[in-house]
């Protein structure tokens, strides 16, 4: 027997995550808002990833004298790949405060708005893929069957969206403070995970590496997604650290939601 | 057959951040203001206080009070919007809510699209919509408008749409919030046909107002609220006396 209030959270998630109708054009909505009355709309923030994604990648492989063949489309999967991550991390802290309005006024499981937040961002991706697809292009990124890892790849970081964007989500209600905080974390973190940089060049005695990529989350999520879009297979630990960041966090996460979920919409 | 139950109902808010404490006291409206915490810092306002009553199946019930009297909560408690802090509800029917003048909506979205989002939002599925369309469109009387982005309807046009969608659930408790106000006497009129048909089937309508006339018009009881709890249950006609009364009485002793 479950207890009530860890019954009634698992029925918000199933809840939230069968009314896809609802969420898929939640998340839509999002992004049409964006296109509204605008030539390129979202793809905007593509074209400014895509300035980035050239730029640094020129001038790092100068500065580091590496091959820009290989460092271009490196920087540029990592940028797509921390675009994506990095996004739902901070959207979900504002997953609720953000719809405030519509709590107040609607009973709908509150795991729908979390959903909403991943399927947005998810929308985005693709836009941003485009560009890459051209980078990928001119510089004859390999294509084989790691290429597919991506799919399960982007799976699973939709999976772990819902929990890491419930989460935060509650605390940035409770909280105000926390979307400023991880918004400045997620800053620092672009630059302590190796998306300008690879594990390689960290060199030494490998405590740098082991503390900076091993231990990182952010980097074994990065990797997932990374490695098949260059044409590479994620490595065993990449997915093992995912897979079991995604079983922790979601236990997590439950817990936290069972006992808090009814406070939200007074938190707002 | 539609019912709802509230057992002891009890609804406590806390309020953050010094200032909303400093609006809070100097305000006379307004529930039970405590504080609690080491330093007396944590400040709760009760809303409702331990509320308990039972409204069966062709009730058309008027919540009346002053503003902060707990109407809009318990509206919001009856919705599912705030689950009680003590105390249970037991609701036994399909609930539809239309405690802001566009929940759900999207105001650069046309009218057609947001039928679809609210409705997608009360719970039905798009094929039901899709069926329910044609209804809506009679009801609002929107027209053309309805291809239109919302932004453009006036406040008693986006009544209207709300209305007709939230309506259009066939729901067996229909709640409503203050927001009808914004309707001219025409829809007012058939706003209230649209609601006795769904009373016909055995529904109930909670209705929070400060208009006697609509209250009137389309209630059989009326409950009056005051600091978060029941002062009189009753007939229309009595309660609303009562009520008047009652703002005379506070008025004469504030004069």
């Amino acid at each position: 027997m479950l207890k009530p209030q860890y019954d009634l959270a698992f029925r918000d998630i199933v809840g939230g995550i069968i009314k896809w109708q609802l969420w898929t054009r939640a998340g839509w909505a999002d992004v049409r808002a964006r296109y509204r009355r605008t030539t390129f709309g979202p793809f905007w923030a593509t074209i400014s990833l895509g300035i980035m994604m050239i730029s640094m990648g020129l001038v790092w492989s100068a500065l580091w004298k590496m091959n820009v063949k290989e460092y271009l489309p490196f920087i540029s999967a990592g940028l797509l790949s921390w675009a994506l991550v990095s996004a739902i991390i901070s959207d979900g802290t504002n997953a609720f405060t953000a719809q405030k309005g519509l709590l107040e006024a609607l009973h709908f499981p509150l795991t729908m708005l979390t959903c909403a937040v991943v399927w947005r961002n998810l929308i985005l991706f693709f836009h941003n893929l485009l560009v890459y697809l051209l980078v990928a292009v001119i510089f004859q990124v390999p294509v084989s069957w790691a290429t597919l890892m991506v799919v399960p790849a982007l799976l699973l970081i939709a999976i772990n969206g819902v929990w890491v964007s419930t989460l935060l989500g509650m605390m940035g209600a409770r909280y105000r403070d926390v979307q400023q905080l991880i918004v400045n974390l997620l800053q620092i973190a672009m630059f302590l995970t190796p998306i300008f940089w690879t594990s390689d060049q960290l060199g030494g005695s490998g405590r740098g590496k082991f503390v900076l990529v091993d231990l990182n989350p952010m980097a074994h999520y990065i990797n997932i997604i990374r490695n098949p879009l260059l044409g590479e297979f994620p490595t065993v630990l990449d997915w093992k650290a995912v897979l079991i960041l995604t079983v922790l966090g979601w236990l997590f996460t439950l817990a936290i939601f069972a006992r808090f979920r009814r406070r939200i919409t007074y938190w707002l | 057959m539609a019912s709802i139950t509230l057992e002891n109902v009890t609804v406590d808010f806390t309020i953050y951040g010094h200032h909303s404490f400093r609006t809070a006291l100097l305000s006379t409206a307004g529930g039970l203001i405590r504080r609690q915490g080491r330093k007396n810092d944590r400040i709760t306002v009760r809303a409702l206080d331990n509320l308990s009553m039972k409204i069966s199946h062709g009730d058309r019930i008027g919540l009346i009070g002053h503003n902060g009297a707990g109407k809009s909560t318990l509206l919001r408690v009856l919705a599912g919007v705030y689950e009680p802090i003590g105390g249970r509800i037991i609701t036994e029917g399909k609930v539809s809510s239309l405690l802001n003048s566009s929940p759900g909506m999207n105001f650069d979205d046309t009218g057609y699209e947001n039928i679809m989002t609210c409705g997608l939002y009360l719970g039905m599925t798009k094929q039901e919509i899709i069926r329910k369309t044609p209804d809506i469109e009679e009801f609002t009387e929107l027209g053309e408008y309805l291809t239109l982005p919302i932004r453009t309807y006036s406040a008693g046009m986006l009544t209207r749409l709300a209305f007709g969608i939230a309506t259009s659930i066939e729901p067996d408790i229909l709640l409503l919030d203050e927001g009808l106000g914004a309707g001219d006497a025409r829809f007012i009129e058939r706003a209230n046909q649209r609601v006795n048909k769904l009373i016909n089937r055995a529904s109930i309508l909670v209705l929070a107002a400060h208009a006697d006339a609509l209250i009137k018009s389309m209630c059989n009881r009326c409950i009056l609220m005051d600091h978060g709890r029941v002062v009189r249950i009753g007939a229309t006609e009595e309660v609303i006396d009562e009520y008047h009364r009652l703002t005379s009485e506070r008025a004469a002793v504030q004069g």
